[in-house]
C-alpha cells in the first residue's frame, strides 16, 4: 500500500510515567478534531488511544503512538520497547491482567484495555516478540466515505 | 426526557453542597447521565458524553480520561484530594473537578434524585 496519508502525527510515551499518561492521546485528539475528523470517529479513535497508551505507560520502558489519516479511515500504531506479551490470546480476555498492585490500586489493570480497543476498532492487529515489545495496528473506518483501498488517487 | 433533569454541573454542584476546585470554564455543560467507578477502563468504555463521574480516583489521569470520553465533569468523593497536578490538569482540560464529603455511594443517590438517569 502505497497510499499517503493526509495528515500523519507522532507523539511518545514514557513508560512508568501513570501520571503523563493520557497526555499523547489527548494531543492525538486534538489533532484529529483539526484535521476535521467527525465526532463520533474521534470519540472511538481516543478511547483506543488511550488504552493503548497506557498499556505502554504501565507495561513498557517508552513507546510511541503514530496517526495516520486516510480519506477513508484512521490508522494507529502504537509500538512499544518492553517485555512484550507471551500469550496474545489471554491477553486479549476481559479481566486478565498482568498489571502491578501499585497500578491497580489507581485504577489501572482491570483487563480491559485491549477487549476495549477491540470494542472501538474496525480491525485490529497485535504483533509482539517476548523480550522486545508490542506493536498494535488499530483501524478506524471513516463514516460516510468510500474505501480508496487499492484506488489511485488523482494527484 | 424531564426538563428539570436538564441540569448544568454549576447547578448540580449548588444543589448537592460539592465544591468547585477546577475547570471552571466547563461548568456550563449540561449533565446527561453519570457514572459511578474507580476503574478508569470501565468509564472510558462505558462513560458517555455528558456523562458526571463519580470517583475516588484523583490522580491526574483521571482528567485524560473524562476529556477523552467527553465526560461533562468528575465528583471525587468521600473527602479525598485531589493534588495539585490533577487540578492544574483540569483546568488545561477544562473539564470541571467538585469534591464532597459524603461517599460515592451517597453523591450518586442524591444525583438519581436529582433526576440524573
Amino acid at each position: 500500500m502505497d497510499e499517503e496519508p493526509l495528515a500523519h502525527y507522532e507523539f511518545p510515551i514514557l513508560g512508568r510515567a501513570y501520571f503523563l499518561g493520557g497526555r499523547a492521546s489527548t494531543s492525538v485528539k486534538r489533532c484529529l478534531t483539526e484535521a476535521g475528523v467527525d465526532e463520533e470517529t474521534i470519540q472511538r479513535v481516543s478511547v483506543a488511544c488511550y488504552e493503548a497508551e497506557m498499556n505502554v505507560v504501565l507495561h513498557a520502558r517508552s513507546g510511541y503512538v503514530a496517526v495516520s489519516v486516510y480519506e477513508d479511515r484512521i490508522v494507529v500504531a502504537v509500538v512499544d520497547q518492553g517485555p512484550g506479551i507471551e500469550d496474545i490470546e489471554l491477553a486479549m480476555k476481559p479481566g486478565w491482567s498482568s498489571a502491578s498492585e501499585e497500578a491497580r490500586s489507581l485504577g489501572f489493570g482491570a483487563g480491559m484495555g485491549l477487549p476495549n480497543i477491540r470494542e472501538q476498532a474496525d480491525e485490529m492487529r497485535i504483533e509482539s516478540t517476548v523480550g522486545q515489545g508490542v506493536q498494535l495496528v488499530i483501524t478506524f473506518r471513516r463514516p460516510g466515505r468510500p474505501s480508496q483501498r487499492g484506488e489511485r488517487r488523482d494527484g | 426526557m424531564d426538563e428539570r433533569t436538564q441540569r448544568t454541573i454549576r447547578e448540580v454542584a449548588e444543589e448537592l453542597g460539592l465544591t468547585v476546585m477546577a475547570g471552571k470554564e466547563g461548568l456550563g455543560q449540561v449533565v446527561t447521565g453519570a457514572q459511578v467507578s474507580d476503574l478508569l477502563s470501565y468509564v472510558m468504555a462505558q462513560g458517555r458524553a455528558g456523562d458526571l463521574w463519580v470517583t475516588i480516583q484523583t490522580h491526574p489521569n483521571i482528567i485524560a480520561v473524562a476529556a477523552l470520553a467527553r465526560l461533562a465533569g468528575i465528583v471525587v468523593a468521600a473527602g479525598f484530594d485531589p493534588g495539585e497536578e490533577t487540578l492544574d490538569r483540569a483546568d488545561e482540560e477544562n473539564t470541571p473537578v467538585l469534591v464532597g464529603e459524603e461517599s460515592a455511594f451517597r453523591i450518586a443517590g442524591r444525583l438519581y434524585e436529582l433526576g440524573v438517569r
